[in-house]
């Protein structure tokens, strides 16, 4: 991965994280932000072949 | 950016032999997924002895079992709206579709959660930006915006791209041509049967299309998007570019997409997809170059797994080298060359509606057609092909198609008619022009031969 890729990556990550440990603490434009959020870098994951795995459990 | 040709070009240019990889790491986790998520697919592997940790080859793919529309239909009879075909709680999802019904009257439901729905998006963007559609364009889709799925992505995708989206929903064909004249789109979406019919609209109208912005279409819903005469056609009464894409409900989107070199067939998206092509009588897999039908595994679509489903759709596949964008994903020459269902039975001569219009679209003075099947004498199968010439002398039209017709089908005599004037219907989707009224014998389906 380049630089710029890998950036992307992390956030995805950060998002990740984000929702599965403090989805509750998030008002409402805030976590539905992040969920679709995460559901379109899923697909540059995905691009990247970084086996995203699937997202279903997050309401992704 | 924009100067880049490939969507994804680490993918789209990747060696076959890593393609390969990619596709069997991509198919374990997909089986791996079905089997611990979809009980029914559990028992179907189960039954034919399969598990993730033993697909060691993509040949290990021929292990599972084939996925028909009837078994999905049945699952979904037996657990109704959607069958036992779910991956995830029904809550989850964002998006209800349904088949348009081009086989079998009940329509096939499904559901796209929000990450699938931005990958069905994200199938469309490698057709999009394949063929040169770019963040500056004007999109218009001249589309219906209802259940069915048809340009839904398209339109996701258009925005992905950053291009101005102008959704053509609930207007008129007048007033659908007039907006992508006086908007300057630049980009059209639609079948390439509406294409024809906006391009005859605007003839009406006295509108110019070829002197208009729009410089490409993108065409899809029908096999008539890599019929030659079709699309030469359409490019010629609108003045720009004409791509072909095919997609279907049950995969949620596009699998296939024409280039910007437009190499007489489209490429498989193959980093999403494995693609098969198999004789539809024997199952057996067939070459490069030979007709079969295409049997497609997704990789894409979680909420409703999909492994080895039997299209109906009639291909040849020919290898990536065939074209000269630099893609490794191989190609279907010709695109989609109809459906296993579609050939017709006269007289002891094969009849596919594909070729008919390819002979019939050669004549350009032909606005709309249509192929009529009935008994003669009760014991008799006829074919006649109604046409619409509005302009030209169509005595001389009429003459030149019924030997064209005859000389292409080993010499079977079609009837061909000339029809009124906008008499013969006109579609928005996909179109129907076969009307088969054929004697029907014993049950429902049986017919005569």
């Amino acid at each position: 991965m380049n630089e710029g890729e890998q950036a992307v990556a992390d956030a995805y990550g950060s998002l990740q994280r984000a929702l599965a440990e403090h989805r509750d603490d998030l008002a409402p434009f805030a976590e539905r932000g992040a969920t679709k959020a995460l559901a379109v870098l899923w697909q540059v994951m995905n691009g990247l072949d970084l086996d995203p795995g699937q997202l279903y459990e997050l309401g992704v | 950016m924009a100067d880049q040709p490939y969507w994804n070009p680490r993918h789209e240019t990747m060696p076959r032999e890593e393609l390969a990889g990619l596709q069997l790491r991509k198919l374990r986790r997909l089986v791996e997924w079905a089997d611990a998520s979809v009980p029914w697919h559990s028992k179907r592997l189960r039954d034919a002895g399969v598990t993730a940790d033993q697909l060691e080859s993509l040949d290990d793919l021929r292990r599972i079992p084939f996925l028909s529309r009837d078994e999905w239909m049945r699952a979904q009879q037996d657990n109704p709206p959607f069958g036992s075909i779910l991956a995830a709680p029904q809550e989850r999802a964002i998006r209800y579709h349904m088949t348009s019904g081009t086989t079998g009257s009940t329509p096939l439901r499904v559901l796209d959660s929000m990450k699938d729905w931005e990958w069905i998006a994200e199938m469309w963007c490698y057709g999009l930006w394949g063929f040169g559609v770019r963040p500056a364009d004007t999109l218009f889709v001249a589309f219906g915006y209802a259940t069915f799925i048809g340009f839904w992505g398209l339109h996701y995708a258009g925005e992905k791209l950053g291009c101005l989206v102008l959704p053509g929903g609930a207007m008129t064909t007048e007033q659908r041509v007039k907006q992508i004249v006086e908007m300057g789109a630049t980009v059209v979406a639609s079948t390439p049967t509406y294409a024809l019919r906006m391009a005859q609209e605007a003839r009406e109208l006295g509108l110019d299309l070829s002197g208009s912005s729009v410089r490409l279409l993108i065409l899809s819903g029908e096999p008539a998007g890599s019929i030659p005469a079709t699309k030469r056609l359409i490019e010629e009464q609108w003045g720009a570019k004409a791509g072909d894409t095919a997609g279907m409900t049950e995969l949620g989107t596009i699998m296939i997409f024409e280039c910007s070199e437009q190499p007489g067939g489209t490429h498989l998206i193959e980093d999403h997809y494995i693609e098969e092509v198999v004789d539809p009588i024997t199952d057996e897999p067939v070459g490069y170059g030979e007709l079969g039908e295409r049997v497609v595994t997704s990789f894409g679509r979680g909420f409703i797994p999909v492994l080895r489903y039997r299209t109906r759709d009639l291909v040849v596949r020919q290898p990536a080298s065939t074209c000269t964008c630099g893609r490794t994903f191989d190609l279907y020459e010709g695109g989609i060359r109809g459906r296993v269902d579609d050939m017709k039975l006269i007289r002891g001569t094969n009849v596919y509606p594909r070729a008919v219009e390819a002979i019939v679209r050669e004549y350009a003075e032909i606005d709309e057609f249509q192929i009529h099947l009935y008994t003669e004498d009760g014991i008799r199968d006829e074919i006649e092909v109604l046409v619409e010439i509005p302009h030209g002398d169509a005595n001389a039209i009429l003459a030149r198609l019924t030997k064209s017709l005859a000389d292409a089908h080993e010499g079977l005599r079609f009837g061909v008619r000339q029809a009124e004037n906008g008499s013969l219907p006109r579609f928005e989707l996909k179109a129907k022009r076969v009307v088969d009224e054929r004697v029907v014998i014993g049950g429902e389906g049986e017919r005569r031969t």
